[in-house]
């Protein structure tokens, strides 16, 4: 830690004090962590090269499991974006004031997803050099192109709310941050947009946050609904469904939640913040998430009972595969471990504490990463219309390491971008909310 | 000292394989003699019964009677039969085939006739097409042109260009009046007391 730099700064109150020495101080953990991010970013990086060079053959992808795991990361990216919708919108709306501390947490969440669920699908072409055709030569009638057209959208969006949510807090870090390094002095300077507090400031702002929250929830919808289409207009078994829009939004406000509640344990933890998220929030947290899993539960039931109780076909054969065929452990370890066990277990108080609820939610967010696995690889390899005299490796799909290292490094430089917009940020407001004040919340020291 | 037998298996292979060249031989030298014949085709349509009568004659212009010929008539991906099961012309060398009123055509009701003989005993393989138009016009709707959801670009369904657009202008407009009242709010100055 640059203890000098903390020495040196000065704070009006022990709550600023609380909420921004993570921007000052630079721990030998936190270089560590970063260091460790960006090896495995290397390593992906190399893994791309070789897929640039080559091309899609170093991947298991073939003519039958055309999407892998690339596009299966690119819906849970999608889905954990939903997040910030979550909190900026909904619980704003609704006036939950307990999760206004997690409101940036949700957005940088939502803003870092959204940047990876981007890249990812650029990834995913073969001729990556090849993007700007489909905004060149588009269609208005392909669903790709409404995809493209939301995930831009939403990441717009989402950039706006993180900014008018930290703005008011990047003025302060401009005018009372004295020990920090001249970029970051001059990036808050940039992006404090001459704000002083100012009544007339204050209302627009209120304002424009007011519209943002409701203008984001139908985006939100739409994104994830826009996402599923991408399957459901392709004729495949498992896709073939209307209950696919809500099916996902719902699976993705489970994921987001899910992953709020590791956030927090960790921030909380790492940003010595024990003070602003507390155990309330992780039962608040945990009480949430089991309404959003019961949500999704229902969806699981409508999108399984329906194909499974006919068995007709291809749709019979995708649904034996994965109730009792080669992706059976996978199938019942997402339903049971990442959804029915957790809802149970998440009904008792004592689960809902910070430590129980963050193994929980890592349940949830592993069956949620491995169920948009099983929407999107057994499909492919049931097609309605098989080809004649198939190659062997059609029929397979072991993702190679190219595939993994990727994926992980899509992981990592989700990380990466949390802690460093973390690191420049303060992750809670520096204004004292009124539950803070309700609550008599004391500052650390 | 034992006295083998002459080999009379052996013998007999080999006049068996003499007798076969010769009426191979004598096979391909009948197939000479196969004929060209002719066919004449004269179409009739009387009170909505269509007859197609087909004249079939030698070389030498004589009657070729117990000719089989085959009547079809051309479709998209094969060739449908139509007339009896077996046609065969009569002593006169003539025969008659009633044509089915049903048959869908081209856009002007055009249809492709083909008549052929097929390994006849006597006449060499021949095939005779006319172009008569005697089906119902098929009126294709060309889609190319027309707006809809697998058309090009430049025709997508006017609603789905208006409600998408619809959607994309409300939004971008949301977040274009956003960065305005920011950019606003950056301007607004400190008031000095």
């Amino acid at each position: 830690m640059r203890s000098k730099d903390l020495k040196t700064q000065e704070f009006k109150t022990a709550r600023e004090k609380d909420l921004l020495r993570h921007i000052i101080s630079t721990s030998l953990k936190y270089k560590l962590w970063i260091g460790l991010l960006i090896v495995i970013n290397l390593v992906g990086m190399y893994a791309y090269y070789r897929q640039v060079k080559f091309g899609l053959i170093v991947t298991a992808m073939r003519d039958y499991t055309s999407w892998g795991i690339y596009i299966s990361n690119f819906v849970f990216f999608v889905a954990i974006s939903l997040v910030g919708s979550l909190f900026s919108s909904i619980l704003k709306l609704n006036k939950n004031i307990w999760a206004r501390p997690l409101i940036r947490i949700s957005e940088i969440i939502a803003v870092s997803a959204i940047i990876c669920a981007a890249v990812i699908i650029i990834i995913d072409m073969g001729r990556p050099d090849r993007f700007f055709f489909v905004l060149t030569h588009f269609r208005i009638q392909s669903p790709i192109i409404w995809d493209v057209i939301i995930i831009s959208t939403y990441l717009v969006i989402s950039i706006l709310l993180l900014y008018i949510s930290v703005l008011p807090d990047i003025a302060i870090c401009r005018d009372q941050l004295t020990s920090v390094s001249n970029w970051k002095k001059r990036l808050y300077r940039v992006l404090g947009i001459n704000w002083t507090n100012q009544p007339e400031q204050v209302t627009k702002l209120k304002k424009v946050s007011k519209i943002l929250s409701v203008a984001v929830l139908p985006v939100a919808f739409a994104i994830h609904t826009v996402t599923s289409w991408l399957f459901a207009t392709t004729w495949r078994p498992g896709w073939d469904s209307t209950n696919l829009g809500p099916y996902f939004v719902s699976g993705a406000f489970m994921a987001g939640a899910a992953i709020i509640i590791i956030a927090m344990f960790f921030i909380r933890n790492e940003l010595k913040l024990k003070a602003y998220i507390t155990v309330m929030h992780f039962d608040k947290m945990g009480k949430l998430l089991v309404l959003l899993s019961l949500v999704y539960l229902y969806f699981n039931i409508n999108e399984y009972l329906g194909p499974a109780f006919k068995m007709v076909g291809v749709e019979g054969e995708h649904i034996s595969e994965l109730f009792v065929g080669k992706y059976a452990p996978m199938y019942w370890f997402v339903q049971l471990g990442g959804l029915i066990l957790p809802i149970i277990f998440l009904m008792f108080a004592k689960m809902r504490k910070p430590l129980p609820v963050v193994i929980i939610s890592f349940f949830v967010i592993l069956g949620a990463w491995f169920k948009r696995f099983l929407i999107v690889i057994p499909s492919l390899q049931h097609p309605y219309l098989p080809i004649q005299g198939v190659d062997e490796s059609y029929l397979h799909y072991n993702p190679t390491w190219e595939e993994w290292a990727i994926t992980i490094s899509s992981f990592t430089s989700l990380l990466l971008l949390i802690t460093l917009l973390i690191k420049l940020f303060p992750i809670i407001p520096l204004k004292k909310e009124k539950l803070d004040i309700k609550l008599d919340v004391k500052p650390n020291n | 000292m034992k006295i083998k037998n002459p080999n009379y298996s052996n013998l007999f292979r080999i006049v068996f394989f003499l007798v076969l060249v010769f009426l191979n031989n004598n096979i391909l030298h009948g197939q000479e003699d196969m004929q060209d014949a002719s066919i004449v085709l004269s179409f009739s349509d009387e009170s909505n019964t269509k007859m197609i009568t087909a004249t079939v004659t030698d070389p030498l212009g004589n009657p070729a009677a117990e000719v089989e010929l085959y009547f079809y008539v051309q479709r998209t991906f094969s060739l449908l039969p139509i007339g009896k099961g077996f046609n065969e012309t009569d002593e006169n060398g003539i025969l008659e085939i009633q044509f089915p009123n049903d048959l869908p055509g081209d856009m002007e009701g055009n249809l492709t006739i083909i008549t052929k003989i097929i390994e006849s005993d006597l006449y060499n393989d021949l095939t005779i097409e006319t172009i008569k138009k005697w089906g119902i016009p098929t009126h294709i709707k060309d889609t190319t042109h027309q707006r809809s959801l697998w058309a090009a670009s430049a025709n997508a369904p006017l609603t789905l260009i208006i409600l998408v657009s619809g959607m994309i202008l409300a939004i971008w407009f949301i977040n274009c009046y956003i960065i305005f009242v920011l950019y606003k709010i950056s301007k607004i100055k400190p008031i000095i007391s």
